[in-house]
């Protein structure tokens, strides 16, 4: 009974309220003169969705921070080695988390580079043929695949059977034509299966990377590329020199948004190996933390992913808004 | 005219605003719900059962609610002690019945919290038969003790209600290829040349299982160390309280390694290690056969006769299985098992008939007869033979101990699990693994 009272409350009683607020609000603003009417009115309107973003984003926030400051029964601030930061004390010098650590350095610096790097390569590719739609079909299918979906097909291609019996492991299968043993592909450690894993990510990620750098190439005018072309540029000098530094924005807003992706990488671990064999990341720690109530520790992690990505944040945020006035 | 304009817009975008809330949320809004107050004629369960064990449980159900007309509200929820925990926290609903926390301090907790109300009232006077019929095992704290949390019994009095369990660390084989007898001792085992039965190596193995892989492997270490080095360095390594270093535990990990060598095992350590559990013993029933005998728990039947349907394997004709044999003579009353249970949340007429009924052996029985598994009731009989034989180990048992990992800290039981996996991978790292597991150790008990 309880849960269907707030349920009632929650789903009929807040948008009453809000309803409330506005008109009665308004009833007050009108009677206000002029000059104060037309400073109030704003802050007044405002005023509920700053409200539900403190409380929905601020707070939790804050809280996090506060969190990552606890002991494990939130009785007390954490103690230990680094005081009230032990729980960073833990992230910055626990082999695991150190683990994680490197394998996410490598996902920022992998991950994001070959994504960009193949998305802007394929974007100005298949640019110049005529079966340009369904080329980029092709390689935008894996980006609406959700990446648990992604991690499995991958499972499958990566799977490894005995030496000597037939290998239903697509990629296995391969080798075995040109008479190579089969390679556990998520069980090598540290190189290969980290890069299996990071493969994956890109594998899902290269379609979304080359469908916004080709919007942003088909707004190159063409009447620039004819004016290289006419100053007796080849084709590498016009991709280098000319069309290169007019995408630039664009591959920074793409670039940024993949280093994030890159830093919150969960599910392909999670799924494909859940860490095993040294192939944990930040993400996939704070929830194993989680999982075995150390909030503190989780908070801690997500405290400093949070810290991590705020500058790429502000990065994107920058250059939208210089798009935006060069419009 | 403007600021008519302006005051009717407002009020258009309000309503328009809040009537979209209003339908967005109403929409949402559904469902929800649950029982309440003190219902003779309702009771809600939560169980993680799904698939075969759902429509079992559902066959156990359906005497009751005929006969006493009372209704049952199965969810499978497979977080359920989480949600349960945060209902405790927050002082929502319950569920009337669901399982016990595996947490040991979460037990103590939710008894002194009153969330979970005691079996003694909720059998009444059918509790003594509850005890008498119950496999010894899974009602008794070891050595007199008052307290075992990991069998749902604080102070005294008990919180859990068994009503099946499985028996691990059996060792099964195909029939037509091992001829011979069962093995004494774990190095008569070891000892066994299986090409002299024309298998290719002694042990399969397969430690795949997605996100839990390693699980495998720590049941074949857990039944090592309690049989080894007995149930109280077992149980205090449970606990947090024996390093890994420590020379048992080492010891535990040395032997295991003898099953998982590139000599031991079928297809070497990466086959072991990139095959599912489930797959595992697909090899013993190949020509020739990959390997003699597979260690899994009792439920593993449905998989060798789902992966080889054509052959239409029979329990007890086709493949059998012989108890863990004995690692050191003073523990072999240590058997490896694990049970489900029901807890009571609320007490209410209708949830104390169900827990009445479900301690029953008529109700027990059908879940025997269903198969896949062995009831809590000593008593029952089984069709397969398999699991007439597993009884006889069941009751057989002095202690049934619980699986170590998953009564370990989330994050402990996952590097338990994974070096496994790394030492099958690299034996060489022994040292380092366990060393690196006390790290873990200290860590995940202490929380600062």
């Amino acid at each position: 009974m309880d849960q269907i009272i707030t349920a009632v409350v929650a789903v009929i009683g807040v948008p009453l309220v809000l309803l409330g607020y506005i008109i009665g609000g308004e009833k007050v603003i009108e009677r206000l003169p002029g000059r104060l009417q037309d400073w109030a009115r704003p802050y007044f309107w405002a005023l509920p969705a700053v409200g539900f973003a403190t409380i929905f984003m601020v707070y939790p926030m804050a809280r996090t921070v506060v969190i990552s400051l606890r002991n494990q029964a939130d009785s007390d601030w954490a103690s230990g080695a680094w005081g009230v930061f032990a729980n960073y004390h833990y992230f910055f010098t626990f082999p695991d988390t150190l683990t994680a650590l490197r394998n996410s350095v490598a996902w920022l610096i992998f991950y994001t580079f070959f994504a960009v790097f193949l998305g802007l390569v394929i974007a100005i590719l298949v640019d110049r043929v005529r079966y340009e739609s369904l080329a980029k079909i092709a390689i935008f299918l894996p980006v609406p695949i959700s990446a648990v979906a992604a991690s499995i097909i991958w499972k499958f291609m990566f799977d490894y059977q005995t030496p000597g019996t037939p290998q239903t492991g697509t990629l296995n299968a391969l080798l075995g034509i040109f008479h190579r043993d089969p390679t556990p592909w998520l069980i090598d450690e540290p190189v290969v299966n980290n890069a299996a894993l990071i493969f994956v990510g890109i594998w899902t990620a290269v379609g979304f990377c080359m469908v916004i750098i080709s919007a942003s190439l088909k707004a190159i005018s063409s009447e620039v590329l004819e004016a290289a072309r006419i100053d007796g540029a080849n084709e590498f000098q016009i991709v280098r020199l000319v069309v290169t530094p007019l995408l630039w924005p664009t591959i920074t807003v793409v670039g940024t948004t993949m280093l994030i992706n890159a830093l919150k990488t969960f599910d392909i671990v999670y799924v494909m190996t859940n860490g095993a064999y040294d192939t944990d990341v930040i993400a996939t720690r704070m929830f194993s933390q989680m999982q075995s109530a150390h909030y503190g520790r989780a908070a801690a992690v997500g405290v400093v992913l949070f810290v991590a990505i705020v500058p790429l944040l502000i990065v994107n945020i920058r250059r939208f808004q210089q798009q935006e006035e060069q419009r | 005219m403007a600021e008519v304009f302006a005051r009717l817009s407002s009020r258009a975008i309000a309503l328009g605003l809040g009537t979209l809330l209003l339908v967005g949320a109403c929409g949402g809004g559904g469902g929800g719900g649950g029982g309440g107050g003190a219902s003779t004629t309702d009771v809600t369960v939560w169980t993680a059962w799904g698939g075969a064990e759902l429509k079992a449980f559902k066959d156990v159900l359906a005497p009751f609610q005929s006969k006493t007309g009372i209704k049952v509200h199965i969810t499978t929820n497979r977080d359920s002690t989480n949600q349960i925990a945060n209902g405790i926290a927050a002082g929502t609903d319950l569920p009337d019945i669901a399982p016990g926390p595996t947490d040991p301090v979460q037990v103590k907790d939710w008894v002194t919290k009153g969330a979970l109300k005691p079996i003694e009232t909720a059998l009444g006077s059918g509790f003594s038969d509850y005890v008498s019929n119950t496999y010894s095992a899974l009602i008794t704290p070891p050595g007199g003790a008052t307290d075992d949390p990991y069998i749902g019994v604080i102070g005294g009095k008990h919180y859990e209600l068994m009503v099946k369990t499985q028996v691990k660390g059996l060792i099964w084989y195909n029939k037509k290829v091992f001829t011979g007898q069962a093995p004494k001792s774990f190095d008569d085992l070891l000892a066994i040349n299986p090409s002299q039965y024309g298998a290719q190596k002694l042990f399969c193995a397969g430690f795949e299982s997605g996100a839990a892989s390693g699980w495998p492997a720590s049941d074949q270490i857990d039944n090592i160390i309690m049989r080894q080095s007995g149930d109280q360095v077992y149980t205090s390594w449970i606990q947090g309280k024996t390093k890994f270093t420590d020379p048992a535990i080492k010891l535990g990990y040395q032997t295991f390694l003898k099953e998982v060598s590139d000599q031991a095992v079928y297809g070497g350590r990466n086959t072991a290690l990139s095959t599912n559990f489930g797959k595992a013993g697909d090899p013993m029933f190949k020509t020739p056969a990959g390997c003699l005998f597979l260690e899994q728990a009792t439920f593993i039947t449905s998989f060798f006769q789902q992966d080889f349907a054509s052959l239409n394997l029979k329990a007890g004709t086709d493949f059998d299985f012989f108890a863990h044999p004995s690692v050191n003579s003073q523990y072999d009353g240590n058997v490896n098992g694990f049970y489900d249970n029901f807890s009571m949340y609320n007490d209410t007429p209708a949830a104390r008939q169900l827990m009445q009924y479900m301690a029953t052996k008529d109700a027990q029985q059908i879940w025997a007869n269903d198969g896949g598994t062995l009831g809590a009731i000593k008593s029952l009989t089984y069709n397969d033979p398999v699991f007439k034989r597993a009884a006889d180990v069941a009751s057989g048992a002095k202690n049934l101990l619980v699986t170590a990992g998953d009564f370990m800290p989330s994050d402990m039981q996952k590097a338990f699990w994974q070096s496994l996996l790394n030492v099958t991978r690299n034996p060489g790292s022994l040292d380092s693994e366990l060393r690196h597991l006390d790290q873990v150790q200290a860590a995940a008990y202490t929380s600062s």
